[in-house]
C-alpha cells in the first residue's frame, strides 16, 4: 500500500522532563519549566514557538482553569494558538496529531506541547483526610462511586479478572509484567523504582489492593511534567537534536462497544489504530524495535501484546512469563520502566521514552540499532458508563 | 450484615459519595425508591438498555424516542468481580474488604454494585453465580441503592 504522504513529515525536534517530587511547584510552574528544558533542547528560543498545546488527564471539571489559561504567561509565549487537550492518558497522541495539523496549514513552525501534574504532592494532602490514592479526584460523576466504586482500579482490575476467567492468566504471571518493567526502571536513574528491583515472590506479598491486583499491579501516582516539541520534516534538520519522525498515528474508540455490550472486557481498541498507523508507516510488526505500552495497570499490557499480535489472544500470560518483554527478551516493552516503575504522566512517559531511544540516549537501557518505536495511548475507563473509551498508536522513527 | 429481608434500612450519616442524579437518571433513581430496578428499554423490538442510551436497532430515529424505563426482574449473573481491600475513599473504611461486581442482568445489560452477605468476601463465589438485587434504603438522604445478593441453590 505504500507510505502515507503524511508518514515522516513532522519530528520531535525538543524534550523536557521534570520527574520526581515538586512539592513547592505549582502544575503550571512545572509545565513551564519542562517547556523551557524543550526549547533549549531544540536549539530554539521562545520566540521560535508559534502554538503551545497543553495536554491535560482530565476531560472536564473545573479545576483546570487552575493553570491552563496563564501557562503561554508564564512561559513568556507569543503564539497563534493556545489550547488544552486530554483525554485520561490518551494526552500525547491527540496532543500530536493536533499539532501536526497547525504545522501542516504555516499557522506555526515548531508547537511546544507540554502536560504537568501534581498528582503525588495532592495525595499526600488528602491522605491527611483518609483518602488513598487519587480518590479525591472527582467528587462527582460516577455510577458507582456510593456503592465503592474506586474508577480505574476497580474497573480494570475487573478486566484482569475476566482475562483470568477466560483465558486461565494467573496474578503470577502479570507479576511477570511487573517485575520486567522493574527490571527496566532499574537501568534507569530517572525512575522513581531505580536500584529497587523486585520479584515475582515481592509481587505476589505486596497487599491486595482491588483483588486480583495486588499493590504491584498498579501504576503510581507522580509529580513531574514533559514536553515536547513538534516541527516539520525541512525545519527539523536544522534543529540541535537528532529529530524523531513522526511516522504514522492512529486512533480507537471503544464508543461503539460501550459496556453494556460486553465485548470490551479482555483487549483494547488497538485494531483500527494499528490499522492507520501501520498502514501510513508502511511497516509490520516486526519493524518495531521497542514498545512503549500504556500500562495504567499490568494486565492492560499484556492485551496490548495480545491485541497488536507479538502473542496470540489468550497467551499473554505465557508470553510476558517467558521473560519476552523484559530486557534481553523478543520484544522490549517501557524500556524506561512505565507508569508502574517510572512515573505517571500519561502517554507522555512512553514518549518521552521512545524519544530517548530513537536518539540513542537511553543509556544502560539503549535499545541496539533502534530504529522504530510503538507508543501507545490510552483514556477513559472501557467499563465506566460514563466514559467511552481511546487507544491511540503512535509509530516513531529514527528515519523519515 | 443481615441481607435476608429484600430491602434493608441503614440510617447512618452518610460520609461516602453521593449519588449522581442528573436529568437522564432520575427516573431511575425514583424507581429505587419504590423497590424497582428500571432498565431503558425499546417498544419496537424489546431491546434492554441501562444506563439510558439509544436504541441500536433503529437507524437515526429521533434521540431515545422508542424507548422507555421498564421494570427489570432484579436477577442476574456475575461478569467479573473484585475485592477491595482498600479503601480509597474513608467513608468504605469499615467496610473492606468488600466485593465490587459487574453484573449482567437477566435482560441483558450490565450493571455494577457491591454484593452484600453475611459470608462475603470469605465466601468466594465466581463468575458466572446468580445474584438478585437488595434494595439499600437512605431514607434520611433521600435515595435508595441497589445493591446485589448471592441467591444460594
Amino acid at each position: 500500500m505504500g507510505k502515507h504522504a503524511s508518514s515522516g513529515k513532522y519530528a520531535i525536534v525538543g524534550l523536557g522532563v521534570i520527574a520526581g517530587p515538586q512539592p513547592d511547584r505549582s502544575e503550571r510552574m512545572i509545565a513551564a519549566e519542562a517547556a523551557r528544558l524543550a526549547i533549549a533542547d531544540a536549539g530554539l528560543t521562545r520566540a521560535d514557538i508559534g502554538g503551545a498545546i497543553d495536554l491535560r488527564r482530565t476531560g472536564g471539571g473545573g479545576d483546570r482553569a487552575n493553570y491552563s489559561d496563564a501557562f503561554t504567561r508564564v512561559l513568556g509565549i507569543k503564539n497563534n494558538f493556545y489550547f488544552t487537550c486530554g483525554r485520561g492518558g490518551a494526552l500525547a497522541g491527540l496532543g500530536m496529531a493536533a499539532a501536526m495539523s497547525y504545522l501542516d496549514r504555516g499557522i506555526a513552525d515548531y508547537v511546544v506541547l507540554m502536560g504537568a501534574v501534581t498528582d503525588w504532592s495532592q495525595s499526600q494532602e488528602t491522605r491527611k483526610k483518609g483518602f488513598r490514592g487519587m480518590a479525591h479526584a472527582e467528587k462527582r460523576g460516577y455510577w458507582g462511586k456510593p456503592l465503592g466504586d474506586s474508577r480505574a482500579v476497580s474497573h480494570h482490575s475487573w478486566m484482569a479478572a475476566r482475562h483470568m476467567a477466560v483465558y486461565g492468566t494467573t496474578s503470577e504471571q502479570l507479576g511477570a509484567i511487573s517485575v520486567a518493567e522493574r527490571q527496566w526502571a532499574c537501568m534507569n536513574p530517572e525512575a522513581k523504582m531505580y536500584g529497587r528491583p523486585i520479584t515475582i515472590e515481592d509481587h505476589q506479598s505486596s497487599p491486595l489492593v482491588a483483588e486480583p491486583y495486588h499493590l504491584l499491579d498498579m501504576s503510581q501516582v507522580s509529580d513531574g511534567g514533559i514536553a515536547f516539541i513538534l516541527t516539520t520534516a525541512d525545519r527539523a534538520k536544522d534543529c540541535a537534536r537528532p529529530p524523531v519522525y513522526v511516522l504514522g498515528q492512529g486512533f480507537g474508540e471503544v464508543s461503539a462497544d460501550l459496556w453494556w455490550e460486553k465485548k470490551n472486557f479482555t483487549h483494547m481498541a488497538v485494531e483500527p489504530a494499528k490499522k492507520q498507523a501501520f498502514s501510513q508507516a508502511d511497516i509490520t510488526l516486526d519493524d518495531v524495535d521497542c514498545a512503549q505500552l500504556y500500562d495504567c495497570f499490568t494486565a492492560e499490557v499484556l492485551f496490548q501484546l495480545e491485541d497488536y499480535g507479538w502473542c496470540k489472544k489468550g497467551e499473554g500470560g505465557a508470553f510476558v512469563a517467558d521473560g519476552n518483554m523484559a530486557p534481553g527478551g523478543s520484544i522490549p516493552v517501557n524500556t524506561g520502566g512505565g507508569l508502574l516503575s517510572c512515573y505517571h504522566l500519561g502517554d507522555l512517559t512512553g514518549l518521552a521514552e521512545s524519544v530517548r531511544q530513537l536518539r540513542g540516549e537511553a543509556g544502560e537501557r539503549q535499545i541496539e540499532d533502534c530504529d522504530i518505536v510503538l507508543t501507545t495511548g490510552h483514556g477513559g475507563e472501557l467499563v465506566s458508563p460514563g466514559m467511552c473509551s481511546i487507544h491511540t498508536c503512535t509509530l516513531l522513527g529514527r528515519h523519515a | 450484615m443481615n441481607v435476608n429481608p429484600q430491602s434493608y434500612t441503614v440510617d447512618l450519616d452518610w460520609k461516602k459519595p453521593y449519588p449522581s442524579i442528573d436529568h437522564d437518571n432520575e427516573a431511575f433513581w425514583d424507581g429505587l425508591k419504590e423497590h424497582k430496578l428500571l432498565v431503558w428499554k425499546c417498544q419496537q423490538c424489546g431491546a434492554v438498555y441501562w444506563p439510558k442510551a439509544y436504541c441500536q436497532n433503529h437507524e437515526n430515529e429521533p434521540f431515545a424516542a422508542n424507548c422507555e424505563w421498564t421494570e427489570a426482574s432484579g436477577r442476574g449473573k456475575i461478569f467479573a468481580f473484585n475485592i477491595h481491600h482498600w479503601a480509597f475513599h474513608p467513608g468504605f473504611k469499615e467496610e473492606v474488604p468488600y466485593v465490587y461486581a459487574l453484573i449482567e442482568l437477566e435482560e441483558g445489560p450490565l450493571i455494577s454494585s457491591q454484593l452484600v452477605g453475611d459470608d462475603l468476601p470469605t465466601d468466594i463465589h465466581k463468575i458466572g453465580q446468580t445474584v438478585e438485587i437488595v434494595y439499600e434504603d437512605h431514607p434520611a438522604q433521600g435515595f435508595t441503592l441497589p445493591k446485589f445478593r448471592v441467591v444460594r441453590g
